[in-house]
This record gives C-alpha cells, sequence and structure tokens, in this order.
C-alpha cells in the first residue's frame, strides 16, 4: 500500500442518503467547506431496473438482504450507494403524522421541536422532490389493493411520491427524484466534495473531540487508505451502519440499544389476468387499522415471486410459473419490540438482533390475515401466505385454517424501515445525542439521520429524516458560521 | 327486562313484524329477556309486537320463568324432525330468531359441534323448508380470536381466527347460515361479545361475588379493552337486523357504545354493588400476565382432550382484548345502544336481588 491520500474539509459529512444529503446541501450553501464520504457507487438512475436482481446486486448492501437475529430473524435491506435509500425505496411519501412528533417532543425532551416548523420543512421538501400523485393510470396491482379495500369499507389512500411524470403519463413512467437528483446536485453546485467508494473503517478520538478519519477507498477490488482531517464530522450512515461507526469511535452511551423498526409479513395473490408489474410497486395503502397495521404492495419481480413462495414450495412452487398473474403485497405493524446493532472487533457488519413482542407477534397473523381477506375480495383466485406450511387460501374457510397455522416465528419477516439507533433529545437517560443531533459527551461529532428518529414513525419514515435532518442542519449554520 | 328499555331516541325500523316470531333457546339467558320483550311481557315496552310469539324449549328444560304469552314447543336444534312442530298450524309472515347455543358444555365438547353447529344447520334447513321471511343468528365474537393490540377494533368484517372449541362451532355455524343464504335464505347475523344484564345465569352472578370479595383476577396491568353487551342493547340490535332491510348474509356487532377496560369493569361492578349497600372489598387480586397465558395453555390442552374447564376457558380469554366497532350496525341499522356499564351493572345486580340471589 502506498502513503495514504489525505483531504481537509470543515465538515465531513458520512453517507449520502435521506440524512447526509440534505444536511450536505444546506451546509454548503451556507458556506462550509463539506466532503462527504460514501461506501457505495455512483449509479445513474436509469441505469438498473428498479426493484431488480441488478438493482438489489448494485445498490444494496451485501446484495440485497441482511438479517437482524431474534425468533423469528427479521431480515432488513439497507442502500449502499450514493443517495441511499432514496435511490432504491418505493418513493412514497409520509410527512410524519403531528401527534408522533408531538409525542417525541414530551416523551424524549427534544428542544424547539415544534411540529409547525418541522411541517413547514415538510412542504420545502415536497416542493425540492416534487411530490405528487400519479397523473395518469395506475398499475394493476395498485388497483387490487384499493379494491379490495374499498369493497370491505377500508379506508385506504393513494401515496404521494417523489416523481416527475411526463404531462398524463402512468404510474411506472415517473423519474425517481432521488438525492443524487435533488439535494446532492444542490450540494455540489455550492462547492461540497463527494467520494464516492469510500469506507469509513475509524473516527479517531482525543477525549471529547473528533480528530479526524480514516477510510478505505475501493476501485476494481484494490483498496488504498485514505485520511480526512475536520471541524466537525456528521454520521449519516443510517440506523444500522451509524451506530456501528459510533461505538467503532467508542462513543456508546444509547447508542445501538433501541432499534426500531416496522416489521412486515407479506403474501403473494394469484388473478385469472397478468397483473404484475416488475418494476414497480402499489402507490395505494390501506390505513382502516393505522397505526398498528398497514397494508401496502411489495417489489414483485420473478425473482422475489420466487422467493415469497419458498416458505411453503412443496405446495406453492409450481404457482411461480405464473408469476405474471402474481403480485406480492406486505401487512406491517408498529411494533413495540426493539433491537441491538453491537459493532464486533474485526468484523465488517455490525450484530443486529431484534426481539418482537407477543403482542407484535400477535399483531403480524392479524394484519397478515386481513391482508389475504383483501386479496379475496379483490378477486384473488389463490393467496400463498409467506410462513412455513402455510396453507393456500382461495376462500373465508381457509382463513381460519390460515390464522390457526400462523406463527410468527414461521412467517418471514423482513423490514425497509429501520431507525432509533441514536435517538436525539436533551433526556440523557433515553437519548444518545442532544436535541440537534450533536453526541452526548462529544464537541463535535453529530449524527444526521434515521438514527435520531427515537421511534420508527408508523408510516414511511424518509420525510421525517429529511425534515430532521434540514432543521437540525440549519441549527449547525446558525451556531457555526461557515 | 329493565323498566328503563327506551328506543324513543333511535330511527325507526322499516320492516312491520311478522305474524309469527319463532325464538330458538328461549327458556336461555338471551330468549328469556328477548321473548320478554316481544311479548310486552310485565310492560308494553318499544319491542312488543302483536303477532304470535313462538319459543322452542327442549324437552327437560325448566321453562316457568317464561311469560304466559309465549307458545311453548318442546324440541331440539339437534333433532331436525322436532323443528317441524315449530311452524305448525300457521300461516301468515314468520321470522326466526335463533339464539339456542352453548357456551360452557356441561359434559363433553362435542355439545359445541352438535348444538352450535349442526344444531345451526338444522334451524336453517327448516326455515328454509318452511319459507322464512327471515332468520337473525345470535353469532358471537369468538370465531374471531382476539385483537392484536389494545388499541385495535375489530371491523365488520373480519378473517376467522376461531377461539378453541367455542371459537370454531360458533365459526362452523356462520359458515353454515351462509351456505343457506346461498341456497336461498333471508338470513342475517347479530354478533354480540360478553353479554350482561338480567336473567343472567348463575356463572355471572359468580362474577359480582369475586368483585365484592376483592377476589376478581385482574391479569397484567387490567388495561386490556373488553366490549360488552347489555341485554337491552342486544335486544335492540336484533330486532334492528330483523326488521331492517338489508341483503342476506351480512353479520353486525352488536355491543355498547365502547370498549371497557377491564380495570374499569371491575370498578363499575364495585360501584353498583356499593350503590345497593352491598359492602366491597378493595380488589387486590392481581396476577401476572403469565397466570392468563398458563390458563390459556391448560385450556388449549383440555380442549384438545375433549374436556372443557370453565374456570381456566374464562382465565386464559382475561388478558386478551376483544374489542369491537359498532359503526357498521348504527349506519346500517340505525342500532344505537341506550345503555351502558354503569346503569347496566345497576340493573344485573337489582335483578339478582330482586330474585333474591345472595350476592
Amino acid at each position: 500500500m502506498t502513503r495514504a491520500v489525505h483531504h481537509d474539509c470543515d465538515v465531513l459529512i458520512v453517507g449520502s442518503g435521506a440524512g447526509g444529503a440534505t444536511t450536505a446541501a444546506v451546509l454548503a450553501e451556507a458556506g462550509h467547506d463539506v466532503l462527504i464520504v460514501e461506501e457505495g457507487s455512483w449509479v445513474e438512475q436509469g441505469s438498473t431496473v428498479p426493484f431488480s436482481l441488478d438493482q438489489m446486486d448494485k445498490q444494496y448492501r451485501s446484495g440485497g438482504v441482511t438479517v437482524a437475529l431474534g425468533l423469528p430473524s427479521i431480515a432488513y435491506t439497507e442502500g449502499r450507494c450514493a443517495g441511499g435509500g432514496t435511490e432504491v425505496n418505493s418513493g412514497l411519501y409520509w410527512r410524519p403524522p403531528e401527534a408522533t412528533l408531538e409525542l417525541w417532543r414530551t416523551k424524549y425532551q427534544i428542544r424547539d421541536f415544534a411540529s409547525s416548523d418541522l411541517l413547514d420543512i415538510c412542504a420545502e421538501v415536497e416542493s425540492e422532490l416534487s411530490v405528487q400523485k400519479v397523473p395518469g393510470e395506475h398499475t394493476d396491482a395498485s388497483d387490487i389493493l384499493r379494491r379490495g379495500a374499498d369493497r370491505l369499507g377500508w379506508r385506504n389512500d393513494e401515496i404521494p411520491r417523489w416523481m416527475t411524470y411526463p404531462e398524463g403519463a402512468g404510474a411506472t413512467e415517473g423519474q425517481r427524484q432521488s438525492m443524487t437528483r435533488t439535494y446532492l446536485p444542490r450540494a455540489f453546485a455550492s462547492g461540497a466534495r463527494i467520494l464516492c467508494d469510500h469506507r469509513l473503517d475509524k473516527i479517531t478520538r482525543s477525549g471529547r473531540r473528533a480528530t479526524g478519519a480514516e477510510l478505505t477507498h475501493t476501485v476494481d477490488g484494490e483498496s488504498s487508505a485514505v485520511t480526512v482531517a475536520f471541524r466537525d464530522v456528521i454520521v449519516c450512515g443510517g440506523a444500522i451502519q451509524t451506530p456501528a461507526i459510533l461505538q467503532r469511535t467508542g462513543l456508546r452511551h444509547r447508542v445501538g440499544r433501541t432499534l426500531a423498526v416496522h416489521p412486515t409479513v407479506k403474501l403473494a395473490a394469484r388473478f385469472d389476468d397478468p397483473v404484475n408489474t416488475p418494476e414497480d410497486v402499489s402507490v395505494f395503502q390501506v390505513k382502516q387499522f393505522a397505526p398498528n397495521i398497514s397494508f401496502g404492495g411489495s417489489a414483485s419481480h420473478p425473482g422475489l415471486v420466487a422467493l415469497a413462495l419458498t416458505d411453503n414450495w412443496r405446495d406453492f412452487g409450481s404457482a411461480v410459473t405464473a408469476w405474471p398473474e402474481l403480485a406480492i403485497y406486505y401487512a406491517a405493524i408498529t411494533s413495540e419490540g426493539r433491537g441491538l446493532v453491537q459493532a464486533i472487533p474485526g468484523v465488517r457488519d455490525p450484530l443486529v438482533t431484534y426481539r418482537l413482542t407477543k403482542r407484535d407477534r400477535d399483531l403480524l397473523g392479524q394484519g397478515l390475515a386481513r391482508l389475504a381477506m383483501v386479496m379475496l375480495e379483490a378477486g384473488a383466485e389463490e393467496v400463498y401466505p409467506s410462513f412455513k406450511q402455510a396453507p393456500i387460501v382461495r376462500d373465508r374457510a381457509d382463513l381460519a385454517t390460515m390464522t390457526s397455522m400462523f406463527a410468527a416465528s414461521k412467517a418471514s419477516v423482513m423490514t425497509v424501515h429501520l431507525c432509533s439507533t441514536a435517538p436525539m433529545g436533551d433526556d440523557e437517560r433515553r437519548c444518545a445525542t442532544d436535541s440537534h443531533g450533536l453526541v452526548h459527551g462529544t464537541d463535535n461529532v453529530f449524527v444526521n439521520d434515521a438514527a435520531l428518529l427515537p421511534e420508527a414513525p408508523g408510516v414511511n419514515p424518509q420525510a421525517s429524516v429529511m425534515a430532521i435532518a434540514i432543521r437540525n442542519a440549519r441549527r449547525y449554520c446558525d451556531e457555526r458560521a461557515g | 327486562m329493565s323498566e328503563r328499555m327506551n328506543d324513543d331516541a333511535v330511527a325507526p325500523t322499516t320492516i312491520d313484524p311478522p305474524d309469527l316470531t319463532i325464538v330458538t333457546g328461549a327458556a336461555g339467558w338471551l330468549g328469556t329477556g328477548l321473548v320478554t320483550a316481544l311479548t310486552g311481557a310485565g310492560h308494553a315496552g318499544p319491542y312488543h309486537r302483536p303477532g304470535a310469539v313462538r319459543g322452542l324449549v327442549r324437552p327437560d328444560e325448566d321453562s316457568r320463568h317464561l311469560p304466559e304469552q309465549v307458545e311453548l314447543v318442546r324440541g331440539d336444534v339437534t333433532d331436525p324432525d322436532s323443528l317441524d312442530d315449530l311452524f305448525a298450524g300457521h300461516s301468515g309472515t314468520v321470522d326466526v330468531i335463533h339464539t339456542a347455543g352453548v357456551i360452557h358444555p356441561a359434559t363433553s365438547m362435542d355439545e359445541f359441534d352438535e348444538v352450535n353447529h349442526r344444531g345451526t344447520a338444522n334451524v336453517m334447513d327448516a326455515a328454509h323448508r318452511h319459507g322464512v321471511r327471515r332468520v337473525v343468528h345470535v353469532s358471537s365474537n369468538s370465531p374471531f380470536g382476539t385483537n392484536g393490540d389494545r388499541t385495535d377494533r375489530f371491523g365488520n368484517d373480519e378473517p376467522y381466527h376461531p377461539y378453541l372449541g367455542y371459537g370454531r362451532s360458533k365459526m362452523d355455524a356462520e359458515l353454515a347460515v351462509l351456505r343457506a343464504v346461498d341456497a336461498g335464505l333471508n338470513a342475517v347475523m347479530v354478533r354480540p361479545p360478553w353479554f350482561y344484564g338480567p336473567h343472567q345465569p348463575a356463572r355471572q352472578t359468580t362474577f359480582f361475588t369475586m368483585v365484592k370479595n376483592g377476589r376478581f383476577p385482574i391479569l397484567g396491568d387490567g388495561g386490556q379493552m373488553r366490549s360488552m353487551t347489555y341485554i337491552d342493547n342486544l335486544v335492540q340490535g336484533i330486532v334492528r337486523a330483523e326488521l331492517t332491510a338489508t341483503d342476506p348474509g351480512q353479520g353486525w356487532w352488536i355491543a355498547d357504545a365502547e370498549p371497557y377496560t377491564v380495570n374499569e369493569i371491575v370498578a363499575t361492578v364495585g360501584d353498583a354493588l356499593r350503590a345497593e349497600g352491598i359492602e366491597v372489598k378493595p380488589n387486590r387480586f392481581r396476577l401476572p400476565d403469565i397466570a392468563g397465558t398458563v390458563a390459556e395453555k391448560i385450556d388449549t390442552v383440555a380442549q384438545a382432550a375433549g374436556r372443557y374447564i370453565t374456570q381456566f376457558h374464562v382465565l386464559g380469554e382475561m388478558n386478551k382484548t376483544i374489542a369491537v366497532d359498532i359503526s357498521a350496525a348504527r349506519r346500517d341499522l340505525g342500532y344505537e345502544p341506550q345503555v351502558a356499564l354503569p346503569e347496566g351493572m345497576r340493573n344485573s345486580i337489582r335483578w339478582c336481588l330482586d330474585q333474591g340471589i345472595e350476592l
């Protein structure tokens, strides 16, 4: 290895997703000298097929799926590319519920956290990301969810997305307004720099101050060492990597101890006609039983259809050849359980564990059964629930068989919403950072991503992450001149 | 029935009562309250109807408590031939209200299937054979299990998730009703959770005694939610389901307006007992949640072996939330519950005292 490449900056931002990109734009525009380091590569929107295996390989950590250990284990996904999760997620935009913000403010003693201020920021984000509903036709997979819920009289809504569409275009013609198209270019225009394919190994620290960062730059399998000197460092690696980075830096107070997720269970439903739209997901969600239970559509390309049928491959497997007639849906719950993220010395990825409570397990079963009923009402011929030994459901009597056989320990539980591993607030007994993301016990180490959310918000969390990150970044600029 | 039954506040039903109303399980708890209201025995309440009311009573069943206006027919839902007598010698419109059922079997678990499931199928067959105008089947919450979260509410349409033997038999009963509907019968269902009120059987009186002695087992923090149905509210729901024009095959939750916490139920019963001058000991009988889980396991194992132990069954259910949303009954039937827990429990306790039952 040759001598390390060295970079200097005012502010080092680790990660370029919903938290890192917004932070970079706000700071750069206020005149700070910003350097972003990103472990993943820069992948142009459009160069991979959305929700495809190729995309999972290029833009997700570990080729798509990682596992939080527990009974049952919970599979989770993390984006790993410039723009992070915003490049690959469903793009569904939910403002944080006002009542949730108010609960967080009081329970975690978050200062200057008026929900009206955050909702004002949400309005800015919506304009920046072109958040809107589909102007033209919906996909069949969307219509199924809406139709089934309507027949049951259950509340359902089209969720707007950060997409732009040609005039009057249908759902699949949208152009995702991810971070690589929005906040990152804004940051670059104000002088911010980004180093992709740079993995942060370590932040060096002397007492309350972080003094520098050591990274590994990988190109075509060749690694080289990189060092960065900075005034302040802001960690935005997402709810799994951020606490691992802090722990490796020796910052452990309330770090990685309160992982919160929205666990989901799935089913595949088979219809008479071709309904599968591999490159898109449903824009409808059923909120009749929210916040406890929500239903939505999952990515359904053929590989994922096969995956959804593997829990009872003996009985379900033959359906895979009919994949164009199948679509995958999920039931998500708000969980009372919590998980742990623990960095293990010498191991690249942290150990993640998560424990569902009895209430969580019961609710997953209830959610899956209600979701199956939506499918039957929508006209599904057969429903294949994703748990071991699950029966094929064709009518309501079969639902009783399904509910009697369900156990969360047999289910393929997964999640895409991870947060709360460095919760923010002035209550030091509960929180890892202060009310604006400064890690307790440090002078210049900040967190500004999903890890700050004190609890899972019960809705798609990206809007909450962005609003809070922008709020904190502005406070940072108020306090430190560029 | 209580004196205060008052239905003025709510919308009228849309169909005239039939010439003949047949009530199965007439000598049972709910049946007794229902035929008393329909015949206007004692006083003419809002549900008094001019037509005849016939009650099905088992051959050996005590029926001395039933009002004399009720025409008694001896028979059994488990004996299909005996049901024809219910329709004998009558012309004109006929409705059937099917309340017969077993909640806590006296001898064997087989009673659940024989009475609740096959008995219901027999009643539906007989009703269809005899050209009945409308059938109301009294179902239960138990085909639907329990809510996964305390804030969850069962909507009108829910997936079946039967709770043990009783739940399975009541689910099979619903499926039998739906099959009869497919065959052309005009039948609907009401689903009352845990009902209470005058005419209640001894096991519910035990509940009052436990509260009085401070020995009611509260599991965990007692914050579990339970929907309950005061008998007058249930009678209103049944009559509205019968006399409101709707598509057949539908079912509605019929319950008090809101679910109650277990703590609230125990405290309200205590207050109602005190209001009658009865001394009530403070309730200190709290058990950890695990006691409910253990009881549920014992109940499950016992039922699998064909045995039914009431205490374990009731305790096993006590740490669950069973809470329903009645808005569909309000919307479709104009159902509006008139009595809530404090008044309902006071009426129940007064009824017990009037009967000379020692609490």
